[in-house]
């Protein structure tokens, strides 16, 4: 079990051997087997306190407390310790994004839940039905009125499905919670494979029982009858709605649509492109049953701008990044994704990387807890601890050593102090960027720099100088400073409101906030006074023109102010010693965990094999290919040069010149027919390797290359020609 | 912005490159050579050839491997937290994830998906973990609550065994299945069907996957739901250079000319995969095949009939499904004899049939 003892031990035999045993050659030709059981001894208990760990050496250390483990382990920090911080801390992150999604969409929930009671009272008031009456397959009332199914398009305002799926989850649910009856279908329960049925049975066995395998509305609707069932509408969310096939989702709108009287159905529809979406895809029959109304989500910019407020800018667990990877984020979901889902995932993986990677991680859990003293968890540092938190970068360039030791538990403190100043200042800057319509990503991302370069733009030159800087073309602080001038009173007026909000439980800056409202008032007394009737215009003119002056003075206090928070307070957590315990930093790793890249990597695996293998034989190679490098490699490098189509002949060819050695190479090249290869195999002494290996390994060169996808096989219009499908970049 | 940009220039050398070869195969007359000009080898001698290839480099792999072996303990964290783990890189990653599986998950159970075979039947796979889970569920709980319903195997459908799946619930959150997919990018399981089925097993939270993938365009199998919800993956870049020795079983070599007949050990992996009437049916044809050596082949209605009269089919439908499935894979070729009638023919010499119809009665 323990992976340290393996790989201590040298292998007996070589790996590939003992890799694919005999006993295990018959499992490689089934289709699938079960490796083995869950070992019964070692079983993980369901209780999450014995703390467990995975890969204890010997038994002995295993009945030690885990503090004492913690320092015994010797750079292995995988315990299950660590684990069960880690999901503390992500499950905080977690449920704070679900409640700030939640809030997001309350008000559209909410929006749809009223709509639904309304109309589901006004179906009700056209009376109710018996039993008997509702279950007979000839509709009840033949008014067109009632055969209206009524309809919410939910626009999601995201082209890419995978956010909102999770928000038509939480609809159901907020639905159900309300009493409504709730079954969900995707487009894959609108295939045209399994027709209307498929769609049916799905909502059957999602209303009436699991196990049900009809596809009957007159189960429904006697199921609507049973148990006071009827008391409640019934509502049917369908969330990839471009998605489905039209033919087959017609055909149900159309089928619900004749019941509507006798089972009031509410359908939902998620709309991602326009809402003239169900025009494009229904038919005109069933279109005309619609009776629709619309309810819009909020973007996934504005989404993300409120995950990224809640988790790195109000209290939350703690964790957080590095200017380096906040940026990769930034690009990530700009360029790569757009999408929040993948945000979080992101943000996941870097906080996974981070617990795996940092061995004081494991304090987090104490940022976690409200009301506890980080103090307390100074109990976990043990002497192995202790050293590699006295060894951190951010202590030694603080030049703090062991003497200070003592001060550990007010370094903690610091970085714990929420609300932290610097939280204040981005939010503060946030709220003068929304007028024009920054993001809060943006400027998270750009206050973050530890080396403060934002700060250039405060040089008055930069100001009005705006062509200097090409780099900062998108700086938002530099944004920020520029829209500020355009600002009109009552905006100027608001955003020192919000300010003195946000700064409130920060002395320090609030002061000085405050030291605007003489300044506020001032131009508020300027810009009234060309109001008055009787003002001639001169005087209008002139007191415009004070109006002007005061705007200009109060616009450079509140530069003044904003260059004044980021001076002193924007202390990115980059800067603060031990800020290895609650930031991740390391970009590449987090990267190439998110986003692989088979297409290149695998190119340049073979391109590069020798510095993969790290042997000597072929490191010192520079551009000639040896005969001792892996066969594969050969082939690829030789592919390299041809052009998109390969000849077979030639390329063999040149693959045989690479591995016959050197001194037969003149022969071989100028004569390729097949009676002076043998005679020169006959005369070569160093063991050439005899044609059949030569072409056996060509084979399996080629098909190996195959197997990749770099290669397309000789088709039968070009049966001597293989295609090269891949181009390094 | 620099990432931008970075993209942008990868993105400009790949089409750069695209064209500069296009351009090369334009402009300078391609070589007219053909592979026939090689002497080529007996096709038997050159299978024999290529099956034993000594490994270049067998240390340097070996030690790249143990390399790997330090972040085995790492691996299980992430598996824990929740993630999947897909390989990549050149070489076979077969030995490396079932050295991993059975070294470092020994409290898991572990199923193995060798999806590099021509055939892999995904509700037989889903069945079995089905019931290893629901196993494990029982083991656990001391007092008996899964219904007597839920332990009612098999269900009719792969949808029913996932339901299964999802409805089984255990607070304790480190009680999961480990199900390592070899080549989960591999012929048998690169339609969308098996890649949904898959995605939904990846993500029940009693299931965590581990896959490798060998196949330069592999994303492409997955939308983002599958990527990001389901699946969960977590890449690991980790070239074996191990050769792909079972992997490459059923590729053609490019220079055994009748490549195209099938050997009668790749016949008989994918015919142990059907049924066992498909199997019968197939031992009528063989049988008949082999002792009527100067025919054509056998008429597509006298194997009905064979087939009826031993209860192997019902009615036609079954048989020209099983027939497909032969056809697919190359078992049985169709071909009109002198009277017209349809006849079908396995394409394997008499004594490779002999030595498949023996493996298959083992």
């Amino acid at each position: 079990m323990a992976p340290s003892t393996s790989v201590a031990d040298p292998q007996p035999s070589s790996t590939t051997d003992s890799f694919n045993s005999n006993a295990a050659a018959e499992n490689d030709i089934r289709p699938f087997f079960v490796l083995h059981k869950a070992s019964s001894g070692s079983k993980p208990t369901a209780t999450v306190k014995a703390k467990r760990r995975i890969e204890s050496p010997s038994p002995k250390l295993a009945k030690k407390s885990e503090i004492e483990s913690v320092e015994e382990e010797d750079g292995q920090f995988f315990s299950t310790l660590r684990l069960k911080v880690f999901e503390t801390v992500w499950s905080k992150i977690e449920n704070t994004i679900q409640d700030v999604l939640r809030d997001s969409n309350s008000k559209v929930f909410s929006g749809v839940h009223n709509w639904i009671c309304e109309s589901f009272e006004s179906v009700r008031s056209s009376g109710a039905l018996s039993l008997s009456e509702a279950v007979r397959s000839y509709p009840v009332l033949s008014q067109p009125s009632s055969k209206q199914l009524f309809t919410a398009l939910v626009l999601t305002r995201n082209l890419e499905m995978v956010d909102d799926l999770s928000t038509f989850e939480d609809l159901g649910l907020h639905l159900k919670s309300q009493g409504c009856h709730v079954a969900k279908l995707s487009s894959m329960d609108f295939s045209a494979k399994n027709g209307v049925g498929g769609c049916l049975r799905g909502l059957l066995r999602q209303f009436v029982m699991p196990t049900i395998d009809v596809a009957d509305v007159t189960v429904l609707a006697s199921w609507y009858r049973e148990n006071g069932n009827h008391k409640n509408p019934v509502v049917i969310i369908v969330d990839d709605t471009e998605r489905c096939s039209g033919s087959v989702l017609s055909d149900l709108i159309l089928i619900l649509s004749e019941w509507a009287v006798k089972v009031p159905i509410f359908l939902i529809m998620g709309v991602s492109t326009a809402h003239d979406a169900p025009r494009k895809i229904l038919s005109a029959n069933a279109l005309q049953r619609l009776c629709a109304s619309r309810f819009t989500l909020s973007s996934p910019a504005e989404r993300m701008d409120a995950v990224l407020e809640a988790v790195f800018l109000k209290p939350c667990s703690g964790f957080t990044v590095s200017h380096k990877v906040a940026l990769f984020m930034r690009s990530y979901f700009l360029c790569q994704d757009g999408t929040l889902t993948s945000f979080v995932k992101t943000l996941k993986i870097a906080c996974l990387q981070h617990f795996s990677l940092e061995p004081l991680s494991i304090m987090l859990e104490h940022f976690c807890q409200d009301n506890q003293l980080p103090g307390e968890g100074t109990g976990l540092l043990t002497e192995a601890t202790m050293k590699h938190a006295f060894d951190l970068p951010s202590v030694t360039r603080n030049k703090i050593t062991r003497s200070t030791c003592e001060m550990l538990p007010q370094f903690l403190l610091d970085l714990q102090r929420m609300p932290n100043p610097w939280s204040i200042v981005v939010l503060c800057i946030y709220e003068a960027g929304k007028f024009d319509k920054l993001r809060l990503l943006d400027i998270f991302c750009e206050t973050l720099d530890p080396e403060a370069r934002y700060l250039k733009y405060f040089a008055p030159s930069a100001i009005l100088n705006s062509q200097s800087h090409v780099s900062g073309r998108n700086s938002v602080i530099r944004r920020v400073l520029r829209k500020l001038r355009d600002l009109s009173p009552a905006q100027l007026s608001s955003l020192l409101k919000s300010w003195e909000s946000l700064t409130a439980e920060f002395s320090e800056i609030n002061e000085k906030v405050m030291e605007l409202h003489p300044f506020m008032r001032n131009v508020e007394a300027a810009g009234q006074r060309p109001g008055l009737p009787t003002s001639p215009k001169k005087h209008a003119s002139r007191s415009h023109s004070k109006l002007e002056k005061e705007l200009k003075a109060m616009t450079d206090k509140i530069s003044a102010v904003i260059e004044f928070m980021l001076r002193e307070y924007m202390k990115p957590v980059e800067t603060v010693p031990f800020n290895e315990i609650l930031c991740f930093k390391n970009v590449d790793k987090l990267q190439s965990a998110l986003l692989g890249d088979p297409r290149g990597r695998i190119q340049s695996d073979l391109l590069e094999s020798h510095s993969i293998l790290n042997c000597l034989c072929c490191s010192q190679r520079g551009t000639t290919l040896l005969p001792s490098m892996h066969d594969t490699s050969i082939l690829y490098a030789l592919a390299q040069e041809h052009a998109d189509v390969i000849n077979l002949h030639d390329w063999y060819q040149s693959f045989k010149t690479i591995l016959i050695p050197r001194n037969s190479k003149a022969k071989s090249k100028s004569k390729t027919t097949s009676k002076s290869k043998k005679r020169k195999e006959r005369c070569e002494e160093p063991e050439p390797p005899a044609e059949a290996s030569i072409q056996a390994r060509f084979c399996r060169a080629v098909m190996e290359l195959q197997i990749a996808g770099l290669i397309r096989m000789p088709s039968k219009r070009r049966p001597d020609f293989v295609q090269r499908v891949a181009f390094s970049s | 912005m620099e990432d931008i940009d970075n993209i942008e220039e990868d993105e400009f050398g790949f089409s750069r490159n695209y064209f500069l070869a296009k351009e090369l195969g334009g402009s300078s007359k391609r070589s007219a050579r053909k592979l026939s000009d090689i002497n080529l080898v007996d096709e038997q001698e050159l299978r024999e050839t290529a099956f034993n290839i000594e490994t270049k480099h067998e240390k340097e792999i070996t030690e790249l491997l143990n390399d790997y072996k330090t972040m085995y303990p790492k691996w299980v964290f992430e598996l824990r937290c929740g993630f999947g783990l897909l390989m990549y890189g050149f070489g076979s990653k077969k030995g490396l994830l079932e050295d991993f599986a059975s070294s470092s998950l020994t409290e898991y159970s572990v199923v193995v998906i060798n999806g590099y075979l021509p055939s892999v039947n995904l509700k037989q796979v889903l069945l079995a973990i089905a019931e290893l889970l629901s196993e494990q569920l029982k083991s656990r709980r001391s007092s008996g609550s899964l219904s007597k319903g839920q332990e009612a195997f098999p269900p009719r459908s792969v949808d029913d065994i996932l339901s299964f799946l999802y409805g089984s619930q255990s607070e304790d959150k480190d009680c999961f299945i480990c199900v390592v997919v070899h080549n989960i990018d591999g012929p048998a399981l690169r339609d969308p069907e098996s890649q949904q089925t898959l995605a939904q097993l990846a993500s029940c939270s009693h299931i965590r996957i581990i896959a490798s993938i060998d196949h330069v365009n592999a994303l492409l199998l997955w939308e983002k739901k599958m990527v990001h919800k389901q699946f969960n993956w977590l890449w690991h870049h980790v070239p074996t250079f191990a050769p792909y020795k079972v992997e490459g079983v059923f590729f053609p070599l490019v220079l055994a000319q009748g490549s195209t007949a099938q050997t009668a050990k790749t016949a008989a992996i994918v015919l142990q995969s059907l049924t066992p009437n498909a199997q019968n049916v197939f031992k009528i044809l063989a049988d008949y095949q082999l002792s009527h050596p100067d025919e054509d082949g056998m008429p597509t209605e006298d194997l009905y009939s064979a087939s009826r009269e031993r209860f192997f089919v019902s009615s036609q439908v079954t048989l020209n499904s099983h027939l497909t499935e032969f056809k697919d894979h190359e078992l049985v070729k169709t071909k009109r004899n002198s009277d017209g009638q349809e006849c079908l023919n396995i394409p394997l010499s008499s004594d490779a049939l002999r030595q498949l119809l023996l493996d298959l009665s083992q």
